[in-house]
């Protein structure tokens, strides 16, 4: 796999030279691409990375000649010797699915929702291929199986809502693969998923790519993604290509700052003790009871068991949380992972009273917060702060940003009293001081700001009352990884200042390893497993937790390898 | 997709100034108010310049051309000077049309944020007088009403409130029920904050564009509606008269080839129903509402 | 979400169905006798009640009282009520004041007329606004799109009357091709068999259903068109023509379809128009006669058989949205 040295004569898969991608918008010229060259060879398979902003994914479109009407280009773009910049509509399409194709990042849309499943995969060929339909069909079918769909000829006839996110992905690379391209693009194929579902989509595509002899240009921002699969990496930022390199030397030794200050801003996971955790799986060492009782409840601000949460849908009941418990204690953060449909935002949500409580208790800075008055809730509840996942919808848009901080002292008070304005000014200066903003900011309108600064805003909004307790849900999956890096030193440092208690939900248990202290796991709306960050991480009890470890690629290649093998081990031992 | 260094100028700073600019930029928009105003000036001012009798009848006068003896847009058959006439039918369907769209659109906001915000049961069961109010066609219930009072300008204005105030109520329902999940929103609750704090500072503020949008195109469909009723015959009593009536009236001389006295008054109806769909229109590219027609 | 298997998808699929379908009936039933209420008040609206609209002013007490004893206009309120839900039930829409008929034979002679007229009008936007809509979508902002988005709000705010009015003007007083007055008679054969009388009442309320039709067909066409699924068929090589014949066109049909449920109650109110213009004997004209001897049976009796009418199609509406959209099917949101 890794031929990164192409001394044969071939034609690269895909070749760039120089491309320039310009838009004209309604406020003027926006330079996306700026001279970027590259090549991919046959079977190679080339990473291309950065933040949003950095042109990658306009690259990809220019290189399938799916650009919107908007776009001006100039270079050289051939894919497979062919050019695409000047070619005709017609010819594009005679070459887009079968000497190229693609594979999109959000699996739940790129499907037509009311086609069946084959009719999708058969049309690829159909376009491309002279063959009956039935042979189309039955063509669709292998490649389903191929793809890793179980009972493809059942699945074939279904809509793709039937389907998982998961399934719904390889449906997509079933297309892609229809016509055995010389290329395929990926962009950003495992950003929508659950990490535990985007390790088999790399292994699949590492699979493909190593049958097929077909290259693959991989867009991602993911380095643990770019670890595990590519052979080459580009760098770009702001349009341009920052540095090219073999995987290992780029993720590893990093020539240019901009790339090291990337690498380094992104959060990384202790590696596990894997041979004494596979063994462990091996044996089927169950998880100790005692585990539990490794929490010691010092000072709870939060103290919340047997918690049950159920939704009413469709005319049944859906348990969302199943008993579960969870401690906070001052000063301290924990963090609750999970995958999607996992029941975390869900149980993080039931201390405000935003979702229905149907069994349990709550205990709120030693009150109970489901059994006490009106009144007693809503004092208790002023002592905690919230932040949101999105930072666009955390803010009333029609709020200046000061409104919007000063909004929870308007409502509880300050020293027992609504607050003049002078007071109410002189505090929202200081809170955005704290979350290093100019004070000018107050003024501005949140559409006027970016992402990162939005959620400095709504952690500030969430210090306004000096919250003895933080709930932070997702704060940082909507943001670059370097944005992301600044806002969690940014929490880490006022938590230390203001000694609240936090709670952190996330998905991401590198950034989870980053900020808390102890750390619960929830699936399928059970708590799995809690306990000291570092234990769970390194010495994971339950099978689950090592299942999803293992799972998160690592940004450096050789870890990530040793990693790729411990999955394949745990799988083995489960189904033994 | 990845969103590129954007080389611009510096955009409006309040959201309010950001959405005026967007509305200006729509031609047809900018058309429809200047229709708008011209209309008003020409039926309310109009009057005052170009003084003309109004309310009792003058055969000696009935069915002149347009130019004869002083009337530039002639006479009708009972004497009125069109043009006059024009002018007070105007003032009628535009007042009636404003009252009636502002008094559905108050009408269906509160009932529709309510049902919205409370939900549950009191959301049904309003919801479903919504459904049976829809369900009747309203120009249906017009004529019924009509046959047992006669209206006058006002009555008008409530029977055309009564029967609009629906549309408006689903919609602001729809918009409560999804502003209530917003974060923002579900802040002030999960921090302890009133009700009254959410509804009022932030639901209400962020419905307004869906109100405002409804509430233009309420209007056009009101004048239209009064020119219904009017041409079933069940409008205001003469002398009184707006645009619909006129036409009505003009509609007998269809073979006779007096065509001022169909086209003045269908042209105006045309030009401020479609001048108040063009506001509509732009407004809803400025608040950037989505799912109305 | 969690995965699950196909078989426990599949019947949860149809579990959903019957949930939905339970659920929507429920409703309608709750409408309707909604909409039985408010017509039942209406009729107890009626200054001096029913008597003396029948009966006139010069009617005198003891006329009325006995007149109001024969109809059980004395009875209580909800006795009432529910005697003529019993009877509607049955229905018996009661007697015509004026015409000494049946309501219930009145309307069911008017109403297919009615529904040839609204079918045709129907059908004929719809083949017409379907590609236009989907024409301007494909050409969005260019000057087709401004001239054909403006042609639709002047259309849509022409009364129907006015419209009506033009097209005789035009193609009949100018170019002597139509006649102006809609066919005669008493049965649907009849009127099917003057097909020429036909085009006027129905290019009349047609044209108004084009104008809204092809906006929501505009509208829903661009969504589809910016759908990722749109982009996974261009990266297969689907040709431009063929992913719009293939998938947009169906997917931007839904809602239309959707739409068309709710037009209904649009469509009765542009008839009584239509209809009387051109004198046409449908149902509006019924009501619209009804109207000027105010004679009460038969205006309420109409009012509640379109009720009913409206509210059946926005069910149909709705479990055809259900079964053409298969991501409602899956109560996947």
């Amino acid at each position: 796999m890794s031929t990164t040295i192409v001394e044969t004569r071939q034609v690269p898969a895909l070749k760039v030279e120089n491309l320039v991608v310009d838009f004209k918008t309604k406020n003027g010229t926006v330079n996306a691409v700026r001279g970027v060259s590259f090549s991919v060879a046959p079977g190679e398979v080339l990473a291309v990375v950065g933040e949003s902003g950095s042109g990658k994914t306009i690259t990809s479109l220019t290189s399938m000649a799916l650009l919107p009407s908007t776009a001006r280009t100039s270079g050289v773009v051939e894919v497979d010797g062919h050019d695409v910049l000047n070619a005709s509509a017609s010819a594009m399409d005679a070459k887009r699915g079968n000497v190229v194709s693609m594979v999109f990042q959000e699996p739940m849309t790129a499907l037509n929702p009311s086609m069946k499943v084959d009719k999708q995969v058969a049309e690829a060929i159909l376009n491309h291929r002279g063959v009956s339909k039935a042979e189309a069909h039955a063509r669709a079918v292998a490649l389903l199986e191929k793809v890793g769909i179980p009972d493809p000829e059942v699945k074939a006839r279904n809509y793709p809502h039937q389907l998982s996110g998961g399934q719904r992905q390889r449906v997509v690379i079933a297309i892609a693969l229809a016509c055995e391209p010389r290329l395929i693009i990926a962009d950003e194929p495992t950003t929508a998923l659950d990490v535990t579902v985007q390790a088999e989509i790399l292994e699949l595509l590492r699979n493909l790519v190593q049958e097929t002899n077909t290259a693959l240009l991989l867009i991602t921002h993911n380095m643990g993604v770019v670890a595990d699969l590519s052979d080459r990496v580009v760098v770009m930022n702001a349009g341009k290509i920052v540095e090219t390199g073999t995987t290992v030397q780029v993720l590893t030794a990093p020539e240019q700052p901009y790339t090291r200050a990337l690498l380094a801003a992104v959060p990384t996971l202790p590696e596990a003790q894997w041979d004494t955790v596979i063994a462990a799986e091996r044996t089927k060492a169950s998880f100790p009871e005692a585990e539990v009782k490794e929490i010691v409840a010092v000072d709870p601000v939060l103290d919340m068991r047997g918690i049950c949460v159920d939704y009413a849908s469709g005319g049944r009941k859906l348990r969302a949380v199943n008993d579960a418990d969870l401690l906070i204690n001052r000063g301290e953060i924990v963090g609750l992972v999970g995958e999607s449909g996992s029941g975390k935002s869900t149980l993080g949500r039931a201390p405000l009273g935003l979702v229905p409580v149907t069994g349990g208790s709550i205990t709120l800075f030693g009150g109970n917060a489901l059994k006490a008055s009106k009144r007693q809730i809503r004092t208790l509840r002023s002592r905690i702060g919230i932040i949101f996942q999105d930072p666009g919808g955390s803010l009333d848009p029609r709020m200046t940003v000061g409104d919007s901080i000063a909004e929870p002292l308007v409502m509880h008070g300050v020293d027992g009293r609504r607050p003049v304005r002078s007071v109410r000014e002189a505090r929202v200066a200081e809170l955005l001081e704290a979350v290093r903003l100019p004070a000018a900011n107050a003024q501005r309108y949140p559409h006027e700001l970016s992402g990162g600064q939005r959620q400095r805003i709504g952690l500030a909004r969430a210090l306004a009352l000096a919250p003895e307790l933080l709930i932070a849900d997702e704060p940082t999956s909507a943001l670059d990884v370097s944005v992301q890096d600044e806002v969690l030193t940014l929490l880490l440092e006022l938590q230390k200042e203001h000694g609240f208690g936090c709670l952190f939900i996330s998905h991401d248990l590198a950034v989870v390893h980053s900020v808390s202290q102890r750390v619960t796991v929830m699936q399928h709306g059970n708590v799995i497993e809690s306990g000291a960050t570092s234990r769970v991480l390194q010495h994971p009890e339950a099978s689950y937790t090592r299942h999803l470890l293992a799972s998160v690629p690592s940004p450096n290649p050789i870890m990530q390898k040793r990693r790729r093998e411990a999955r394949f081990a745990l799988l083995s031992s489960k189904d033994s | 997709m990845s969103t590129a260094t954007l080389s611009r100028t510096a955009p409006p700073k309040s959201p309010a100034a950001r959405a005026a600019h967007e509305f200006f930029s729509n031609k047809l928009a900018v058309i429809g108010v200047v229709i708008v105003v011209a209309l008003m000036v020409f039926s309310f001012i109009g009057p005052l310049l170009y003084q003309t009798e109004q309310v009792s009848t003058n055969l000696m006068q009935a069915d002149l051309k347009p130019g004869e003896d002083g009337h530039p847009l002639g006479t009708d058959g009972l004497g009125y000077d069109v043009l006059g006439r024009l002018m007070i039918a105007g003032r009628t369907s535009i007042l009636v049309g404003l009252a009636a769209g502002v008094l559905a659109t108050i009408l269906g906001t509160l009932w529709g944020s309510v049902a919205g915000y409370l939900g549950g049961w009191v959301d049904a069961t309003m919801m479903r007088i919504v459904d049976a109010g829809i369900a009747i066609p309203g120009i249906f219930l017009l004529l019924v009403i009509s046959a047992i009072v006669r209206p006058s300008e006002w009555m008008m204005v409530l029977i055309i409130g009564a029967v609009s105030w629906l549309v408006p109520a689903r919609l602001t329902r729809a918009e409560a029920l999804s502003l209530k999940s917003r974060d923002y929103v579900l802040a002030i609750k999960a921090t302890g904050g009133s009700n009254s704090r959410a509804i009022l500072r932030h639901i209400i503020p962020n419905t307004i564009g869906t109100v405002v949008v409804n509430a233009t195109f309420q209007v056009a469909d009101a004048i239209l509606l009064i020119a219904y009723v009017s041409f079933l015959g069940m409008g205001l009593q003469p002398p009184a008269t707006d645009w619909g009536a006129m036409l009505t009236d003009g509609i007998s001389s269809v073979y006779s080839g007096a065509w001022w006295l169909i086209f003045p008054a269908g042209i105006a109806i045309v030009l401020i129903v479609s001048a108040f769909n063009f506001i509509g229109d732009g407004l809803r590219d400025m608040f950037d509402v989505r799912g109305q027609s | 979400m969690t995965t699950t298997t196909t078989a426990t998808r599949d019947s949860s699929g149809i579990r959903l169905f019957s949930w939905f379908l339970a659920k929507r009936l429920v409703q309608a039933a709750v409408v309707i006798a909604i909409v039985s209420v408010i017509v039942f008040l209406l009729l107890q609206a009626l200054p001096g009640g029913p008597a003396r609209g029948i009966l006139g002013q010069q009617a005198t007490d003891a006329q009325i009282a006995a007149f109001n004893h024969e109809q059980g206009f004395d009875l209580p309120l909800i006795q009432q009520y529910f005697n003529y839900v019993g009877q509607w039930l049955q229905g018996n829409l009661g007697r015509s004041f004026v015409m000494n008929t049946d309501v219930s034979s009145l309307i069911i002679q008017r109403l297919p007329k009615t529904l040839i007229l609204a079918l045709a009008a129907v059908g004929g936007a719809l083949l017409v606004s379907i590609p236009l809509g989907m024409a301007q979508a494909l050409r969005r902002n260019k000057v087709f799109d401004y001239v054909m988005t403006g042609l639709n709000f002047i259309v849509y705010s022409t009364p129907s009357f006015f419209l009506g009015l033009l097209l005789i003007m035009f193609f009949t007083q100018l170019l002597g091709w139509l006649p102006a007055s809609a066919p005669q008679g008493d049965t649907v054969a009849q009127i099917l068999s003057q097909p020429r009388e036909m085009i006027l009442p129905v290019l009349t309320s047609g044209l108004a259903g084009v104008a809204t039709f092809s906006r929501y067909m505009r509208s829903s066409t661009i969504d589809n068109l910016h759908e990722d699924y749109v982009r996974t068929a261009r990266a297969k090589g689907t040709p431009m023509n063929k992913v719009i014949s293939r998938h947009v066109l169906r997917n931007s049909l839904t809602p239309v379809v959707t739409m068309l449920g709710y037009y209904l109650p649009v469509m009765f109110g542009g008839a009584l128009v239509v209809e009387q213009l051109f004198n046409y004997p449908g149902m509006g004209l019924l009501f619209w006669n009804a109207a000027q001897t105010t004679d009460f049976p038969v205006l309420l009796g109409c009012v509640l058989v379109i009720s009913v009418a409206t509210v059946i199609g926005s069910l149909l509406a709705d479990i055809t949205q259900f079964i053409l959209d298969p991501r409602a099917r899956g109560g996947v949101k």
